[in-house]
């Protein structure tokens, strides 16, 4: 039932694309609604599927999903007795589990609502639109769903295609250049991922001493990391880095971003701030680290130092925007660089901090983007010399603007506010990265602030200015927002409160996942490495065989690491 | 024996029924050769005649494929004792060339029909003039070029393989040049003509070369020689080899024997486009593959393996990045397409890597020979496709518009989508990009580079090579894509494509999609099975005395040599007629 359910999730879509792509012209205004429809229909199906998700925290053995479905997509190879022989392996694989639910569930909410913002937006080539729109939809949800890696690279990879159309056609002046230039850096990328993945495959074959060349998600990530050699797993995380790095966007490979965000029409920006970038971090989440731990610790220091460069550099980016939009995007870079920071500290806390951030940057981008899209439908404008004052003219959307600008800069109570202070604690504590990573990086914070509440300011308050012969209420908009405008704010501006008083309904259920699935890796690889290097070290600190740590191990090390006794350290 | 002329050799039967499908063909070319003294001047007539013949000779390759069954062969050479070697062998192997040939043939003529009537369609409007199609000529040609590619595949004696390019190559030229009005398809005649005298000569020097070392045309007489005269230091072996492999560079038009293609394709009806940069590189390809598998079981040839697959791999590379480096900068789909097809070969030579890098030591490399195989069968059958698929959006097209030219394609989404959405996905699929059938290939290409990469290492420099070439094409495939989709100017009239040639793109988009979905896991199987029966082609009859120059007794030579290499031991070992 529940795999019927996640699949209907993924493919429902699809199936809504095909037929709104084929609608007949007459039928043309159909589309948006099908659309919405279908991806409400998605949004309850992922709404049925996470209600199981506490069950799933209370699993001992980890290796439960929900909504699992499995079977033998590609098998190429001879049929021998004993099995397959001498072949490749590939399956269809999904289900979800605690890292991944919280992902599925910001795409299926954040779908109908850019569905529902681009009614008045779009109003040419509107059945290609939505098609397009639902394609993509498919492509993320599939991502997060995959369980076989290269399952998660069809999907990777299926995700451009859409929104490369999406950018192009839809998008602003610069629309096709900025559509080319994001699908070409990000598919360079991700082919060396590709090759990356594939070389781990193969190895993972050969140490096994199988002949079948599989690319199950799990077996590749609980390898045996003796017969990986720490230069080649180096090598293996700077392949996976080319691709996920360019799609989180760490600096500098961020330069696709700005023009890419700023160009999308606005659910494109929605959906590409909120959800694609998680891909990235996803990417590193749950293949860099398990996969390859002896990497991703070589690395860390070098992740760490490109987040922190990515926070000051893009925050100081928009400070200098004039361009709204292009300034929200800028803040990507920087929010982004927040979340990588948290996930590199190597700490429970980061990790869980980092995936919180994930969707909570989603949340408040999303937002913004959205906010940003119904003032340029109005104004034709996005800069800011020309906007200002539209508090008067527009309360309600004023008060929306300002919550997220609120939750994005981490106002205290809002749901920014948490996932920013775990994440720059985990580096303030980390062994891995240190106290300057936290406070190099908590400038981020204040320079958040500062360009934040400035653009805000500029556009809300002060003298009014409009640009003349607008607003352009001609879409059948009203000055202030509309109740279909409201509709899709409002749920963001719930969430956004009820994530910053309850962050631990995100967290509660994930901190067990990534503990055992995540952190347990990392901490046998630096285990074993220490035993490498510091053997007297090693052997007071990290008593073996267990190669876990002691309990004392994460409470000098791990400074807030889960209290004993409520699934912490084994 | 010929109880009439008990001196000379004439074949059997049984022998002859081996080569209905070349037989077949020759007929057709006669028929379409006299069938206009008797019904007139007909095109469409004649090219309907044509595809009868395509398609018997389809249907007799396939019953001899029964025939000849998993691992035999026949052979065409007269009774001896010793036997001597053949001059034309009909195997599974080569008859998965004729079968691939002759299938790209029958699409080929029915883009020449649709193309003929499109031409009687707009015979008088200015701008859409294209040229009333050819005649039976046209068709004489094409089928006799097609013989020759049948041939190049079928055999491994030095003067058949020159003849056999010969063939090929003659009537090519003419065919590029079909249009007589077309200045832009003289010069690449003449091109064409320039480079192919210049890689036959080159070509027939190396294999002067290699008779005058060996005394034999025989390649596997050379291989058996070999294989007890190590040729390490052997300056005119490699030079006559280097000769021979010019000769197959230049049909699979492979670096730096490519710099006719971009021309000839451009200058060429687009029939001729399409066949060539299909035809011509399967058919090199397969020649390059039996001369590889002759080779390959030379134990004497172990020390050079690491050099050769070099050498291979190099090939590919430069083959593969100068294509794509070139086609950045096109303005005409149809040499942005050629340069493609110059990458794809250097993506299919990289199988030939892996067949080379497994020859030697069976033992040590167990599946991959079949591997290496089954991934370039399934990459051909997907390139094929992919090619037939944008070549034909291509013509349908230009046909209209009167222009290949990058511009011609502008807003083609909205002028005819159902041209425009098949050749997007046969451009998407031509770079890779799942879930398309040219994912498929590459993914079938790429895990067995993989797996090769494991007895050799340093074949994951081929992997990176490949992966970045990938990322590099997309550039000028999404050139088009982006002028069908996000450029658009509403003065520009609907383009009305013919019912024909749009079942034919679309057929090939559907096959793509399949080929990368539900299909894929066939695909492989089909295409892992083919490579275990074709790629099996045991030279019978070696002959016992070869004659030495050197002096070596021959009795040197392994009774019964390791032909199983490129085998693995699944099929059992021919012994001869």
């Amino acid at each position: 039932m529940a795999a019927l359910a996640l699949n209907l999730l993924i493919f429902l879509p699809l199936l809504a694309a095909v037929v709104v792509w084929t609608l007949p012209e007459r039928r043309q205004a159909l589309a948006p609604q099908l659309s919405l429809a279908v991806s409400l229909v998605g949004l309850a199906l992922a709404a049925l599927l996470l209600v199981g998700l506490p069950g799933l925290a209370r699993d001992e053995s980890g290796a439960a999903l929900i909504g699992e479905a499995r079977a033998e997509w590609i098998v190429v190879g001879e049929r021998a007795a004993g099995g397959l022989r001498d072949g490749v392996i590939l399956r269809y694989h999904v289900g979800l589990d605690a890292l991944s639910a919280p992902l599925i569930a910001l795409t299926a909410l954040l779908v109908p609502l850019s569905v529902a913002c681009s009614f008045t937006a779009v109003r040419h080539r509107v059945r290609e639109y939505y098609a397009w729109l639902l394609v993509l939809t498919t492509g993320m949800l599939g991502v997060f769903a995959a369980r076989d890696v290269l399952l998660f690279y069809i999907f990777f990879e299926f995700t451009l295609v859409p929104l490369y159309f999406l950018i192009g056609i839809w998008g602003g002046p610069e629309r096709r250049y900025a559509a080319s230039k994001f699908f070409l850096y990000t598919f360079a990328g991700s082919v060396i991922t590709f090759a990356g993945l594939l070389y781990l495959g193969i190895r993972a074959a050969q140490i096994d001493g199988l002949s079948v060349i599989d690319f199950d998600l799990v077996r590749l990530s609980t390898l045996s990391l003796t017969q990986l050699s720490t230069t080649e797993q180096s090598l293996l995380f700077a392949a996976l880095f080319c691709g996920f790095a360019i799609k989180v966007p760490l600096f500098p490979l961020h330069t696709w971003l700005p023009l890419a965000h700023t160009e999308a029409p606005t659910a494109g920006s929605v959906l590409l701030a909120a959800v694609l970038l998680k891909l990235g971090t996803y990417g590193f989440l749950r293949f860099s680290l398990p996969m390859v731990p002896h990497g991703a610790l070589a690395w860390a220091q070098v992740m760490g130092v490109l987040a922190v460069l990515g926070i000051i550099w893009g925050a100081l980016c928009c400070w200098v925007q004039r361009d709204v939009k292009k300034l929200v995007a800028y803040s990507s870079v920087s929010h982004l660089g927040f979340c990588m920071l948290g996930m590199f500290s190597l700490l429970p806390v980061g990790l869980s901090g980092s995936v919180l951030y994930m969707v909570n940057h989603g949340l408040s981008t999303g937002a913004l983007f959205l906010v940003v899209g119904m003032i340029y439908e109005r104004y034709h404008t996005r800069d800011l010399d020309q906007l200002g004052g539209l508090a008067r003219q527009m309360p309600v959307l004023a008060s929306f603007f300002v919550l997220f600008v609120l939750s994005s800069i981490g106002l205290p109570g809002l749901n920014g506010f948490v996932s920013e202070i775990t994440v720059l604690l985990a580096a303030f504590n980390s062994d891995v990265l240190g106290p300057w990573y936290g406070v190099l990086g908590a400038t981020g914070i204040l320079l958040g602030a500062v360009y934040m509440l400035y653009a805000a300011g500029k556009v809300l308050f002060g003298p009014l200015k409009e640009p003349p012969g607008t607003p352009d209420l001609s879409a059948g908009l009203r000055r202030d927002l509309t109740g279909r405008e409201i509709a899709i704010l409002a749920p963001l501006a719930v969430l956004v409160v009820v994530l910053g008083v309850a962050p631990r309904l995100v967290t509660d259920p994930l901190d067990g996942a990534l503990q055992s699935q995540i952190l347990d890796r990392v901490h046998e690889a630096r285990a074993a490495s220490a035993i490498q290097h510091h053997p007297a070290y090693a052997a007071e600190v990290h008593p073996l065989p267990d190669g876990r740590g002691s309990e004392e191990w994460y409470t000098t090390a791990l400074f807030i690491g889960p209290e004993p006794g409520e699934g912490g350290p084994p | 024996m010929n109880p009439l002329t008990p001196n000379t050799w004439l074949p059997t039967a049984a022998e002859l029924r081996l080569f209905a499908p070349e037989l077949i063909l020759i007929a057709t070319i006669v028929a379409v050769l006299v069938a206009p003294i008797l019904i007139g001047r007909r095109p469409v007539a004649v090219a309907f005649l044509a595809l009868a013949g395509v398609l018997a000779g389809l249907y007799a390759c396939g019953a001899v494929a029964v025939q000849v069954g998993a691992g035999a062969q026949g052979v065409l050479s007269p009774p001896a004792e010793p036997p001597l070697p053949p001059m034309l062998m009909a195997d599974r192997f080569s008859l998965f060339f004729k079968l691939f040939l002759l299938v790209t043939l029958a699409a080929i003529v029915w883009l020449w029909m649709i193309g003929a009537g499109q031409a009687q369609r707009w015979a008088g409007v200015e701008n859409r003039a294209r040229p009333l199609a050819a005649g039976p000529e046209f068709f004489v040609l094409l089928l006799t070029s097609a013989l020759g590619m049948m041939l190049m595949v079928g055999s491994l004696n030095l003067l058949v393989i020159l003849i056999a390019i010969e063939t090929a190559s003659l009537p090519s030229y003419a065919l590029v040049a079909t249009d007589k009005r077309s200045r832009l398809g003289a010069e690449a005649s003449l091109k064409y003509v320039m480079f192919g005298a210049v890689s036959t000569a080159i070509m027939a020097y190396g294999i002067s070369l290699l008779y005058g070392r060996f005394g034999t045309l025989d390649l596997s007489t050379i291989a058996a020689q070999i294989a007890w005269m190590p040729p390490a230091a052997d300056l005119v072996f490699w030079l006559g080899l280097l000769g021979l492999g010019t000769g197959i560079a230049f049909k699979v038009a492979a670096v730096p024997m490519h710099l006719w293609c971009p021309d000839v394709f451009e200058g060429a009806p687009i029939e001729v486009t399409t066949w060539l940069s299909v035809a011509s590189k399967a058919a090199g390809l397969g020649l390059l593959l039996r001369v590889v598998e002759a080779f390959s079981a030379s134990a004497a040839l172990s020390d050079a393996v690491v050099p050769l697959t070099w050498a291979v791999g190099v090939l590919a590379s430069v083959t593969c990045t100068v294509g794509n480096l070139a086609a950045l900068r096109q303005e005409s789909v149809k040499r942005i397409l050629a340069y493609s097809s110059i990458a794809h070969a250097g993506y299919m030579l990289m199988a030939g890597a892996i067949l080379v890098a497994a020859s030697g030591d069976a033992a040590a490399h167990g599946d991959l020979p079949r591997a290496g195989m089954a991934a370039l069968v399934a990459y051909l059958l997907v390139y094929v496709t992919m090619n037939v698929g944008a070549f034909g959006a291509t013509a349908l097209v230009a046909w209209q518009t009167g222009s290949d030219h990058l511009s011609s394609f502008t807003g083609l989404g909205r002028r005819a989508p159902w041209v425009a959405l098949p050749m997007a996905l046969c451009l998407f699929s031509l770079v890779g990009l799942p879930p398309l059938g040219g994912f498929a290939a590459k993914w079938f290409l790429l895990v067995a580079l993989g797996k090769a990469a494991g007895v050799h290492p340093w074949l994951w420099v081929l992997v990176t090579v490949a992966v970045l070439n990938t990322a590099l094409s997309l550039y000028y495939y999404v050139r088009i894509i982006r002028q069908m989709y996000l450029t658009d100017d509403d003065a520009l009239p609907p383009v009305r494509a013919p019912g024909g040639g749009l079942v034919m793109v679309n057929a090939c988009a559907v096959l793509l999609l399949l080929l990368g979905t539900l299909w894929f896991s066939p695909l492989g199987q089909r295409a892992g099975r083919l490579a275990t029966h074709v790629f099996y082609s045991p030279v019978p009859a070696r002959p016992q005395e070869v004659p030495s120059p050197t002096g070596h007794p021959p009795a040197a030579l392994p009774a019964e040599a390791p032909r199983m290499a490129l085998s693995a031991g699944h099929t059992p070992p021919y012994h001869g007629k």
